[in-house]
């Protein structure tokens, strides 16, 4: 067989709309995924053990189920309950619980990394704790969050291929209509591949820049000696 | 219409039977992706620069497309270039491949952490590259990367359920053969996800009892 | 001497887990006093000072600061009424802590960390909240210091924008817990110095120390506690000549050895 990229002439626009309804989703998700997760992560936190306990089911019981059977529920459930919306809202909302739980752990785990005595001598001096939480918690754990958050988010834009299953016209939904009139597989996953590849360098590259911005920490490189390096390390030396 | 509890339980025992088809690709994908996964990161080691720009290539695009897409290529791309595999077969290949990838990354991470000096006493004690592999890095890089191999065990067993796509009738592809009979998708897919809630509790809670095992005995 | 005290602390109990940490704990500071409350570590210095701040709720007893009623009151009749939380949080400036550790906060200048809880707090426009801030930490002789990350201060100046961090609330009970701990010891007369004059301008103190020498050169007043408990209470002369209460006594003796091996070890010749 022989690669023809012609194959695909035709169907170009079909993909690249797919592309962009992923990323609209993707975005979507993102922002009503990390409100949701500031929300349970901020009700895992409280003293009293009852919210604790279900922030904590929450998390457990959405990073233990596979994505698509969590998008399969809401797709169900919602008309169980009476209600009905459109393939691409059902599955952005699914995207965002999906993501919520992993996202309320980076903000637990970062809230928890900063000392106790920050949120401490902001309330002991009158501020509210919603006023702690925005003028002293929040800005130092900023940079802590960004490289965890980013991972998740690329994550999270890549479950979305499961919403093809639910008839969403998204990048992997196309690809399988492509592939469905032309049986060119090869063309087809190689493109899509290469679309989700390019999205996912472009959230890489995003998550850069904030990163410059908010000045989150560089990683040290460990220096080692050369004959523990030849086991120990996968990069050449640079000398 | 509401909630039915008897019908969820009346499909339990169904589910849980289709969990064995998960559990057995799940325990196959592991082990497949543990060996090529160390094999990948011994190879890296070498550093040979043209082997390890392929391999970067070969990892940032395994990281950056979906595993649905990695599924697809290897259900319908694989019989074109003349590897015609069964449904079961393609769909273990693709997250084996996967996974191989993933526990490689965290193996990377997980040498940095190894201390330089035994590699030098190894190696001044003259022992063969083989041995300081097998005797000196791998046992203690295992040990070190246990919640992230049991962490990757559950993401395996979730992967697991995108194969009912490519027809392989596991949990979730018995729950939808149930459902178009019952009517009843909702409760339905609430079995499927106890089942897989269950299972990899499971392997999160054995992976805590393992960790704490292996911390007293370091101890 | 006033009639009503600036603090009055009655009854106060608190239990961790069963152990009693504080054990009715009675104590009143005057305005204008410097209160010294000294003992062991571990006695419930710390889980006082926190109780007063409302940190950490007391399990019984009762707090007021300049007469309020602080975290619950007993109302008529003997009901004891809990206070909402906006309500402690509006009692909370009136009480200044310095933490041990002064947790300022990192991402603010000096200047910002005494400007922002003014105007989140008490409303304060910007201006005149950096008006008042600038004034202190001019006051406290860190003037070339203000627009400092707390990284780039030395503990002695983080402890200064700490104190003004407080005062810019205007409080009416400044808390100190163990100011010298955190510090060499040769900025202890440092500190003497900079609670001095706050005593000069009237402030009203209840400062934790475990150095009976920073107590004695400092307080009007020291209070002995020992097992969650307030022991013995009064004038610092006669609390420190004459201690009525034995574990007082033994306390003393401890820490004065102990002091004079530091002595002898620190300067051999002498």
């Amino acid at each position: 067989m022989h690669f023809d990229p012609a194959i695909l002439v035709d169907y170009w626009p079909l993909l690249l709309q797919g592309a962009w309804l992923t990323l609209q989703v993707s975005v979507a998700a993102l922002l009503l995924g990390y409100a949701a997760g500031i929300a349970v992560a901020l009700i895992a936190l409280t003293p009293g053990w009852l919210p604790r306990l279900v922030a904590g089911f929450y998390v457990e019981i959405l990073r233990n189920i596979p994505f698509i059977i969590i998008l399969f529920v809401v797709y169900y459930g919602l008309p169980f309950w009476g209600i009905r919306l459109p393939a691409t809202l059902v599955g952005t909302v699914a995207l965002a619980l999906f993501a919520s739980a992993y996202y309320a752990e980076i903000v637990r785990a970062a809230i928890l990394a900063l000392p106790r005595g920050q949120f401490e001598s902001a309330r002991a001096i009158g501020m509210s704790p919603a006023n702690a939480m925005w003028h002293v918690v929040a800005p130092q754990i900023l940079r802590a969050l960004v490289p965890p958050s980013t991972n998740m988010t690329l994550t999270m834009m890549k479950e979305s291929a499961v919403l093809s299953s639910i008839t969403v016209p998204e990048l992997t939904y196309q690809s399988l209509v492509v592939q469905g009139n032309t049986f060119a597989p090869f063309e087809v996953f190689a493109a899509v591949a290469s679309i989700y590849w390019l999205i996912a360098a472009a959230i890489a590259e995003a998550s850069r820049r904030l990163e410059r911005r908010v000045g989150a920490v560089q990683a040290e490189a460990v220096s080692r000696n050369r004959i523990a390096d030849r086991y120990l390390s996968l990069v050449a030396r640079r000398t | 219409m509401g909630f039915k509890l008897d019908y969820l339980l009346s499909i339990l025992p169904r589910l849980i039977s289709a969990a064995a088809v998960n559990l057995r690709l799940a325990v196959i994908i592991m082990l497949l992706a543990l060996v090529l996964g160390t094999a990948l990161t011994i190879v890296r080691s070498r550093k040979i620069a043209a082997v390890n720009a392929c391999i970067a290539v070969v990892i940032s695009f395994v990281r950056g497309t979906p595993l649905l897409i990695q599924i697809f290529i290897a259900y319908y791309v694989l019989p074109a270039v003349g590897l015609d595999l069964s449904p079961e077969v393609a769909g273990v290949s693709a997250i084996a491949f996967n996974s191989m990838v993933f526990v490689s990354e965290s193996m990377r991470g997980g040498l940095a952490t190894i201390d330089a000096g035994q590699i030098e006493a190894s190696t001044a004690l003259g022992l063969p590259p083989h041995a300081i592999w097998l005797k000196v890095v791998l046992p203690q890089l295992f040990r070190r990367i246990v919640p992230v191999l049991i962490n990757e065990a559950t993401i395996v067993v979730k992967g697991t359920a995108l194969l009912s796509v490519i027809t392989v009738v596991d949990v979730l592809r018995t729950s939808q053969q149930i459902a178009s009979s019952s009517y009843r998708p909702f409760e339905t897919m609430i079995g499927s996800a106890l089942v897989f809630l269950v299972i990899n509790l499971a392997i999160s809670l054995s992976g805590r009892l393992a960790e704490r095992r292996f911390a007293a005995a370091r101890a | 001497m006033s009639a009503v005290p600036v603090l009055r602390v009655s009854n106060l109990t608190k239990r961790f887990h069963g152990v009693t940490t504080l054990d009715q704990v009675y104590l009143d500071v005057h305005a204008g006093q410097i209160v010294a409350l000294i003992g062991p570590s571990g006695c419930g210095k710390s889980t006082l000072l926190r109780c007063l701040t409302w940190l950490e709720q007391p399990d019984d007893g009762f707090i007021e600061v300049a007469g309020k009623p602080l975290g619950r009151e007993l109302m008529p009749g003997g009901v004891v009424r809990r206070h909402s939380r906006r309500q402690i949080d509006a009692l909370r400036p009136q009480v200044g802590i310095v933490f041990q550790q002064f947790h300022l906060w990192p991402h603010m200048t000096a200047l910002e960390n005494v400007v922002r809880p003014q105007t989140v707090v008490l409303g304060r426009s910007r201006d005149e909240a950096t008006r008042r801030g600038a004034e202190l930490l001019m006051r406290l002789g860190l003037a070339d210091r203000m627009d400092r990350h707390p990284h780039a201060l030395s503990g002695g100046q983080k402890q200064r924008v700490a104190i003004a961090r407080a005062l810019a609330m205007d409080p009416a009970l400044m808390l100190f817990d163990e100011p010298t701990s955190a510090l060499d010891p040769e900025l202890v007369g440092e500190v003497l110095a900079v609670l001095r004059t706050l005593a000069d301008i009237g402030m009203t103190m209840l400062v934790v120390t475990h150095e009976i020498g920073f107590a004695a050169s400092l307080a009007d007043r020291i209070a002995f506690m020992d097992r969650g408990r307030i022991l013995e209470e009064g004038p610092a002369r006669d609390i420190l000549a004459a201690p009525k209460e034995p574990r007082l006594q033994s306390f003393l003796d401890l820490v004065r050895t102990d002091h004079r091996i530091v002595r002898t070890t620190a300067n051999p010749t002498e």
